[in-house]
């Protein structure tokens, strides 16, 4: 068998999701059939009210730390005006037009507001313990979840796309606990009607995409397991007994951060370049859970993390790393700054749109995701987490404003004329550049207990200084 | 040539000057993504933005950027054709 067979049946295995027959075949299905779009949003409807209630009521443990909020009433009476509030928000959205010109211009401000005049609410009343005070703590520690979410129905609203739509349309992407983090994946309204498959053969499709990611998520949690055991020395891998103990003993980024070993220099870089493999693969491997179920679903969407490492520029990194934050961190900063501010200073305008996205929302939307430090206003324990990414967020808006402008220029000229290895060579030394920005960077995101000037005096040693 | 043609010859001839320099296709397909396609990238739909801003008067920031009236040329000219009717 000769390379080209090889590859041509590599392919052929890789890109099963592609196959007409398989297609053609799957699409005949009795449930493929079955399963038209609007049965697969009623599925998703009632689906979405199970996982709801469940999920309100079964993080009650994980705050109990920070309120006594013992009483199971008190979840239950918050599960409803959580409802309650989604629903006067879809009434909010479907009637847009008739809102006060200062809310339809800014519905997302004015919904963060509603939700800070509540937190400002419960932080005076902190002292006194009582049912409505625990009601109102479990309403805003669920409210960051929604908050994003409820924040693209809003969208849907201002662009005039959810005139005609129903409740069920939008609960079930915003309501589910489909995944731990406060980013949606697949977006809003908008952008999963336009994915939405239509017919049995694209649904067949789309399943088989979904699978695909699916067995993408095992291939990574395989690579993670023997990085883990092979470089790492994790005795938990279910490998390191397959290498019989031995192991790299690279350390992690937080244990150099915590200066729990002496480490030489060329390790240290070593192990930043490592953390960027293992965040990104990590990444992959979650975001691939989330789109896959949801393309079962027959949602034909982007994947959240599509071959980051491969990126030539920064702007590419990002865009390619965690897409739907992205997305969300443009659709809800960049854009509104870009359309609102500077409009006859082309180069200040990008810039601050990009401040607006990768230092302002992005600062923003990791204040809210500690929710619990945040509803007892613990700012202590909220600076330690988040100083140093005000670093990197500092950090990756220069990197992102950089990039963007320097592509902008270049858009214009015509390609590089060499090619064969000069032109290989000209990639890997742009890849190699976007590896070392974001592992260099990615040293003020990773959490540890060290202070900034600790951590600062760390990262210039990165560079013999 | 009525208004709606000439838009979208405008239109496309712009877009020829913000294109990928790799994009190989001679003839733009009105319907498909045009990051999708390969014809341009992300970044230069704030190109498009500033474009319809110049040559139509389109005021974002009333109405707000959707990325989905910039998605097409067809929905391009859409957006072109409701800010002309409103």
């Amino acid at each position: 068998m000769n390379l080209t067979a090889l590859s041509t049946a590599y392919r052929s295995v890789s890109q099963f999701h592609e196959n007409d027959r398989l297609i053609a075949w799957l699409s005949g299905q009795p449930w493929v059939i079955w399963l038209t779009p609007e049965r697969r949003k009623s599925v998703l409807f009632y689906g979405a009210i199970i996982a709801g209630t469940v999920g309100v009521f079964s993080r009650k443990a994980k705050w109990r730390d920070y309120r006594a909020l013992t009483p199971w009433l008190e979840h239950g009476l918050a599960f409803l005006i959580l409802l309650g509030v989604l629903f006067a928000l879809y009434r909010a959205t479907v009637r847009f037009k008739q809102w006060p010109a200062a809310v339809r211009r800014r519905p997302q401000i004015c919904f963060h507001l509603i939700f800070w005049l509540l937190l400002a609410l419960l932080w005076f009343f902190a002292a006194s313990e009582g049912f409505f005070i625990g009601v109102l703590s479990v309403i805003l520690l669920s409210f960051p979840y929604l908050l994003w979410r409820a924040g693209y129905m809003l969208l849907s609203g201002q662009r005039g796309k959810a005139q005609n739509s129903r409740f069920r349309d939008h609960l079930f992407y915003i309501w589910p606990i489909w995944d731990g983090t406060n980013t949606p994946p697949g977006k809003g309204y908008d952008y999963l009607s336009r994915t939405m498959a239509q017919t049995p053969d694209s649904y067949a499709r789309t399943v088989l995409g979904g699978l695909k990611l699916l067995l993408l998520v095992a291939l990574w949690k395989i690579v993670l397991e023997l990085i883990a055991a092979l470089i790492y020395g994790d005795p938990k891998s279910p490998f390191s007994a397959l290498f019989h103990g031995y192991t790299f003993g690279l350390p992690r980024v937080k244990q150099i951060l915590g200066r729990q070993m002496a480490i030489p220099l060329l390790q240290i870089w070593l192990s930043l370049y490592l953390e960027l493999i293992w965040e990104t693969l990590s990444l992959a491997a979650k975001g691939h859970v989330w789109v896959g179920v949801i393309r079962l679903f027959g949602f034909n969407i982007f994947r959240n993390t599509y071959k980051p490492l491969l990126a030539q520029t920064v702007v590419e990194f990002w865009n390619r790393y965690y897409y739907y934050f992205k997305e969300l961190m443009m659709e809800c900063f960049f854009l509104p700054t870009y359309a609102r501010y500077f409009r006859d200073l082309p180069v200040l305008r990008v810039v601050a749109a990009i401040f607006a996205a990768a230092f302002v929302g992005n600062m923003y939307y990791h204040l809210l995701q500690h929710k619990e430090q945040l509803v007892v206003g613990d700012w202590n324990g909220l600076w330690s987490l988040l100083g140093a990414r005000s670093i990197y967020c500092a950090l990756l808006t220069a990197g992102i404003a950089i990039s963007m402008l320097r592509q902008q220029r270049q858009r214009s000229r015509p390609p590089a004329a060499h090619d064969g290895p000069a032109r290989q060579l000209c990639i890997l030394r742009r890849i190699a550049f976007v590896w070392t920005f974001f592992a260099v960077i990615n040293f003020w995101n990773v959490i540890a207990p060290v202070s900034i000037a600790e951590r600062a005096q760390l990262f210039f040693s990165l560079f013999g200084l | 040539m009525t208004d709606k043609e000439r838009s979208r010859q405008e239109l496309v001839d712009f877009l020829r000057t913000i294109q990928r320099p790799d994009y190989s296709h001679a003839v733009i397909d009105e319907e498909s993504g045009l990051v999708e396609s390969g014809l341009i990238d992300s970044l230069a739909l704030l190109q498009i933005v500033t474009y319809l801003e110049q040559a139509y008067g389109v005021d974002f920031s009333e109405r707000g950027i959707d990325p989905e009236d910039l998605r097409s040329v067809n929905s391009i000219l859409d957006l072109i054709a409701r800010e002309a009717a409103s």
